[in-house]
C-alpha cells in the first residue's frame, strides 16, 4: 500500500498557533467619518444622530428595513441629496478629513472622488465603449490610446472584458441586466474614484449576475472602499466586512459581519435578521 | 443577551420548525436519561432484561439523533438563520450528539451488567450509586436548563462534575486494592472499572452540553471543564 503523507503537512500549523486569528495589526485606515449627522426631508427628520467610521478598502453594508435611512445615509456621502429640495442637513461627513458638506466644496470633484451605482442599471443609449469613456471624455481627455487603455481596464475590473471585447462598438441597451449592471460598474471605477457607493447593485438582478456582483464587489475592495445597500441580508454577510443596522433613522448596531450576525449586541438587530417582528 | 425567546417569527412556520426541534431533543435527553437509570438499575441489581432492553432501546435514540440532524440541516439549508436561531440550531447538533454518546456509555453499562452474570457481584455499590444519581441530575438539569433556554445554574452543574471525579477517585482507589489483594479479580474488577468510567464520561458529556448551551443563549465560547467562567 501507498503511504500516504498526512494532509496536515500542507498546511503550515505554525503560523496558525502563532498568529492571532483576529490580526490587528491590519492597518484600519479611516475613510470616511460621520460625525452627529442629522438630516431633514422639509419637517420630517430622516437620521437621527448618525456616527460612524467607515474604513479605507473594506466593504461596509447598510441593512435595515425600507425607510429607515439607508439611501438616505449613502447619499450623504456623495451629497446626492443635494438634488432634493427640501432636505437640511446638520453634522459632518469627513472624506480623508475634508467635510464634504463644505460650502466651497466642488460637489463635481466630489462625485469623481465618490462614484455610485444605482438599483436599476442606467447606461446611456451610446456604445459600450463610449459609455465607459463617458467620464473621461467629459474631463476633456480624448486621446484615443488613453481612453481605449482606460475602458480595457475598468471593464476588465468590472468582469465584462471578456465577454465585451468584441462587442466594444454595439449599443449598452443590448447587454442583459448583469452585464449592464457592471458596465455601470466599469464606468464608475473608470475615472478611479477612491469610494463606489452601491445602492442596491444587485437586487434587480438574477441569481448568478448577483454572484457576479458579489464577486466584482470582493475583488474592487482590494482598491476601493465601498458602501453597500441591499434589502438581502444574506447579500450583506457575504459581501462586506462591516455591517451596519439602521432602524428609524438611527443607527441601531454596527460591527464586524461576523459578529454582527452571529451575535448581535442589540435585541433590534437580532430581531430584525432573524425575521422576527419588530 | 439574555430573555432570548423563541417564536415570533414572521414566519409561522419556522417557529414551527423550531419548536418542533425544540421538543424533539427534550424528548431525546429524556429517553437518555431513562437509558442510564435503567442500566445502572440492572448493574447493580443484576437485571438481564432490563439491561437487554438497555441495549435494544439505543437504535430508538441512534434515530432521534438522525432525525434532529436532519432537521437542523434543512433549517440551515433553506433559511439562512442567522444569530440566536443559528446557534441555537448549531448548539442542537451538538448537542444531539452528546446525547448520543450518553446513551452509548449506558449501553456499555448494561453490557457490562451482562458479563458480570453468574460470577461475584462485588463492587462498591453506595459509592457507585450515589456517583449515577450525581451524573443523571447533571442530565436531568442540563436538559431543564435547554427548556428553559437559560444558562443560571451551569455552574452548579458543572461543580457536580468534580464531585463526580472525586466519587470515581474513590471508586478507582477501591477496585485497584482488590485487584491488588487477589489477582484473579482482575478481569471482573475491570469490567466494574469500565462501568465506572462510562459513568464518569457521562458527567463529562452533560458539561460539554452546558457549554454548547452557554454559547446558544450568550454567543459565548467558554470551556467550563477547563475551569473558564461565564
Amino acid at each position: 500500500m501507498i503511504k500516504q503523507e498526512p494532509l496536515t503537512h500542507a498546511i503550515n500549523m505554525n503560523s496558525y498557533i502563532n498568529n492571532d486569528f483576529n490580526n490587528t495589526d491590519e492597518a484600519k485606515e479611516v475613510c470616511i467619518q460621520v460625525k452627529d449627522l442629522n438630516l431633514y426631508y422639509g419637517d420630517k427628520q430622516a437620521l437621527y444622530n448618525v456616527n460612524m467610521d467607515i474604513l479605507k478598502k473594506k466593504v461596509t453594508a447598510y441593512i435595515g428595513p425600507s425607510g429607515c435611512g439607508k439611501s438616505t445615509l449613502l447619499r450623504c456621502i456623495n451629497r446626492m441629496n443635494d438634488l432634493v429640495d427640501t432636505v437640511r442637513i446638520d453634522g459632518e461627513i469627513l472624506l480623508d478629513n475634508q467635510n464634504i458638506n463644505d460650502k466651497n466644496l466642488n460637489v463635481s470633484a466630489l462625485r469623481r472622488r465618490v462614484g455610485m451605482v444605482f438599483q436599476k442599471p442606467n447606461p446611456f443609449p451610446k456604445t459600450i465603449f463610449e459609455n465607459v469613456a463617458y467620464g473621461l471624455r467629459i474631463q476633456g481627455i480624448n486621446d484615443k490610446r488613453l481612453l481605449a487603455e482606460t475602458v480595457e481596464n475598468a471593464l476588465r475590473g468590472a468582469a465584462l472584458w471578456d465577454e465585451m471585447k468584441d462587442r466594444l462598438n454595439d449599443n449598452a441597451l443590448g447587454m442583459s441586466g448583469g452585464q449592464q449592471q457592471r458596465l455601470v460598474i466599469a464606468r464608475a471605477i473608470a475615472i478611479e474614484p477612491e469610494v463606489l457607493l452601491l445602492d442596491e447593485p444587485a437586487s434587480a438582478l438574477d441569481p448568478i449576475s448577483t454572484l457576479k456582483i458579489e464577486e466584482l464587489i470582493n475583488e474592487l475592495k482590494e482598491k476601493y472602499t465601498i458602501v453597500i445597500v441591499t434589502h438581502n441580508m444574506q447579500q450583506a454577510a457575504r459581501v462586506s466586512d462591516y455591517t451596519a443596522f439602521m432602524y428609524m433613522g438611527e443607527l441601531i448596531e454596527m460591527g464586524a459581519t461576523s459578529d454582527l450576525f452571529t451575535n448581535p449586541q442589540k435585541k433590534q438587530t437580532e430581531d430584525y435578521i432573524t425575521g422576527r417582528y419588530g | 443577551m439574555d430573555n432570548v425567546k423563541m417564536g415570533h417569527h414572521i414566519s409561522g412556520q419556522f417557529d414551527k420548525d423550531l419548536d418542533d426541534i425544540r421538543n424533539k431533543v427534550l424528548t431525546m435527553g429524556g429517553l437518555v436519561e431513562l437509558q442510564i437509570e435503567n442500566a445502572v438499575q440492572a448493574f447493580t441489581t443484576g437485571d438481564l432484561e432490563l439491561a437487554e432492553q438497555v441495549i435494544k432501546q439505543d437504535k430508538e435514540i441512534d434515530a432521534y439523533e438522525t432525525s434532529i440532524d436532519l432537521e437542523c440541516t434543512q433549517i440551515l439549508a433553506l433559511r439562512q438563520p442567522t444569530a440566536f436561531d443559528l446557534r441555537f440550531l448549531l448548539s442542537v447538533i451538538k448537542i444531539i450528539h452528546e446525547l448520543q454518546r450518553m446513551a452509548h456509555k449506558s449501553v456499555r453499562v448494561a453490557e457490562m451488567a451482562i458479563r458480570l452474570e453468574g460470577g461475584e457481584r462485588k463492587f462498591p455499590r453506595y459509592e457507585l450509586e450515589h456517583m449515577a444519581e450525581l451524573v443523571i441530575k447533571m442530565l436531568h438539569d442540563s436538559l431543564d436548563l435547554f427548556a428553559r433556554l437559560s444558562v443560571e445554574g451551569v455552574t452548579a452543574i458543572t461543580d457536580k462534575d468534580s464531585n463526580v471525579d472525586r466519587e470515581y477517585d474513590n471508586i478507582l482507589r477501591q477496585l485497584i486494592t482488590r485487584m491488588m489483594e487477589d489477582p484473579r479479580n482482575i478481569t471482573r474488577t475491570l469490567d466494574v472499572l469500565w462501568t465506572v468510567r462510562a459513568l464518569e464520561r457521562i458527567g463529562d458529556y452533560s458539561c460539554f452540553m452546558c457549554e454548547h448551551l452557554v454559547y446558544m443563549i450568550k454567543g459565548q465560547k467558554v470551556r467550563l471543564t477547563k475551569g473558564e467562567e461565564l
